[in-house]
């Protein structure tokens, strides 16, 4: 319950943290973005997947296996 | 063998429209048809074994209409190196020698076609997809969905997807007098008779659910932040059935691994823009827990700079580290602990075993897009992305025999090219 109270708090705070449409330009460059080349990157975390347990963080479509 | 995700940034960030064509200039040309190639290497040479994978890809995106997105695409594997056949660890090793430990030839050839269509509002969007991937002893189908919503003037994003897979995993037929005892059962040879009526051959099914939930925030003109919760769980044959693990004096018998597993990670990332290099940095932690009892940790920083208007040069860090499942041993044969039986189930997956890893990379990007007229008369836009990265493991117990892996380090080089029409 306290992490559900805690995750709608902290929701809340992101109504009051807009940055006006005009001071977006930065914010807008490719590299402020998470995701700007990220077909690029996918046969890297492909192959890093594949060698590590973990996955998670980075989209949830399938495709086969490929990790012999 | 295992599920894999695949990560599909890329077409997430289609989804708000923001393919890297598409975000890197202000005034372009209409742009409706936007196609992509990338050509991947991998190769890794630690003790015993060694993997070259070439990877190349094609897609394709077409946008009729300001409100639809349709994709479609294809990647393949083209596999080849010698993998772990038989797996013994340090105990065995120690009173049989090292030569108990075998490996095999792997080729395989693996192809996924993948296609999606995205509807757009002015603040939502919703993506549906289907991919379908071959492999000479795998099979996949999976089916994934999106949802996503802008508030708050474009200043936070949620994303709720989900995706389920229905895959199927080769393996040879067990005596059915062995149905119950795994400890006897013998590993698949090759991938010969594979999905086809052999009589030898069998196929287990694999069912994969992900559900991911995100929330990216923009805090102030230089400061965004992104959380993402995935969840996953896995339902089927998760081993390699190519692999012999030894169990006992003399006695080996296929990996068996449990059938279902849950698995969690939270991720938080940071994007901070830093005016003196006219670049950024960007931050991200990961944290991931499965009921196999494996528990990880990720840092990865990356450092990004423009130089002049068309080019981004990339630095990047990562360390990764994590624990051993709970059934996994580098010896169930013999030895004092942490050797030893860990009760029904044995394997001979590195990766399921306690290790560190650490990276290093390095990416570059040359965009050009054109303010007024066509490149060429013929392109609106055109994306060049090169990278290469090197990746090196260092493991707690796993050894081959009592054989340290050493010279473990695996090397990615990936070229990419977009260009819009």
């Amino acid at each position: 319950m306290h992490n559900v109270t805690a995750a709608l708090a902290l929701l809340s705070l992101a109504g009051c943290a807009t940055v006006a449409p005009e001071r977006r330009a930065i914010l807008a460059d490719p590299v402020m973005q998470f995701d700007a080349d990220g077909r690029h990157e996918a046969t890297l975390q492909h192959a890093i997947e594949n060698r590590e347990g973990s996955m998670g963080g980075t989209g949830v479509q399938g495709g086969g296996c490929g990790c012999n | 063998m295992r599920v894999q995700l695949r990560p599909v940034g890329a077409l997430v960030a289609a989804a708000l429209g923001a393919t890297g064509l598409a975000a890197a200039g202000p005034a372009r040309a209409q742009q409706v048809v936007t196609l992509d190639t990338s050509q991947t290497v991998f190769y890794e040479a630690p003790t015993k074994t060694h993997m070259m994978v070439y990877t190349p890809s094609a897609d394709a995106q077409a946008s009729p209409w300001s409100w639809l997105d349709v994709r479609g695409g294809w990647e393949a594997d083209v596999v080849s190196g010698a993998s772990v056949a038989t797996k013994a660890g340090a105990a065995y090793g120690a009173t049989h020698g090292a030569d108990v430990v075998s490996t095999a030839s792997v080729h395989d050839f693996r192809n996924v076609g993948h296609g999606e269509v995205e509807l757009k509002g002015a603040t939502t969007s919703l993506t549906g997809g289907y991919s379908y991937g071959t492999e000479n002893d795998y099979r996949s189908q999976s089916l994934h969905v999106s949802a996503r919503t802008d508030a708050y003037q474009h200043n936070t994003q949620f994303e709720l997807a989900y995706a389920r897979n229905f895959d199927q995993v080769c393996d040879r037929v067990q005596d059915t007098a062995l149905a119950n005892q795994p400890t006897l059962w013998t590993a698949l040879e090759n991938s010969t008779g594979c999905f086809s009526s052999d009589p030898t051959r069998t196929r287990h099914d694999l069912g994969v659910d992900t559900y991911e939930a995100s929330w990216a925030q923009s805090w102030t003109p230089v400061v965004q932040t992104q959380l993402t919760y995935t969840a996953q769980l896995l339902d089927g044959f998760q081993s390699d059935p190519y692999r012999s693990v030894i169990i006992g004096e003399g006695v080996k018998a296929q990996e068996h691994v449990p059938g279902e597993r849950a698995r969690e990670a939270l991720t938080a990332r940071l994007a901070y823009y830093l005016r003196a290099i006219k670049g950024a940095v960007r931050l991200s932690l990961r944290a991931y827990h499965d009921t196999w009892a494996i528990d990880s940790g990720t840092a990865e920083l990356e450092v990004e700079k423009s130089v002049g208007e068309s080019v981004r040069l990339m630095l990047r860090g990562r360390l990764y580290r994590q624990t051993g499942a709970i059934f996994w041993s580098d010896d169930y044969a013999s030895g004092a602990p942490p050797l030893g039986p860990k009760g029904q189930y044995f394997t001979g997956d590195r990766e399921l075993s306690p290790f560190w890893s650490y990276l290093g990379g390095l990416r570059g990007v040359w965009t050009v897009i054109p303010s007024a007229r066509r490149l060429v008369g013929l392109f609106t836009g055109f994306k060049l992305v090169a990278s290469a990265s090197m990746q090196g493991f260092s493991y707690d117990e796993y050894t081959l025999a009592g054989v340290p892996i050493q010279n473990a380090w695996a090397y990615v080089a990936t070229v990419s090219a977009e260009v819009g029409f």
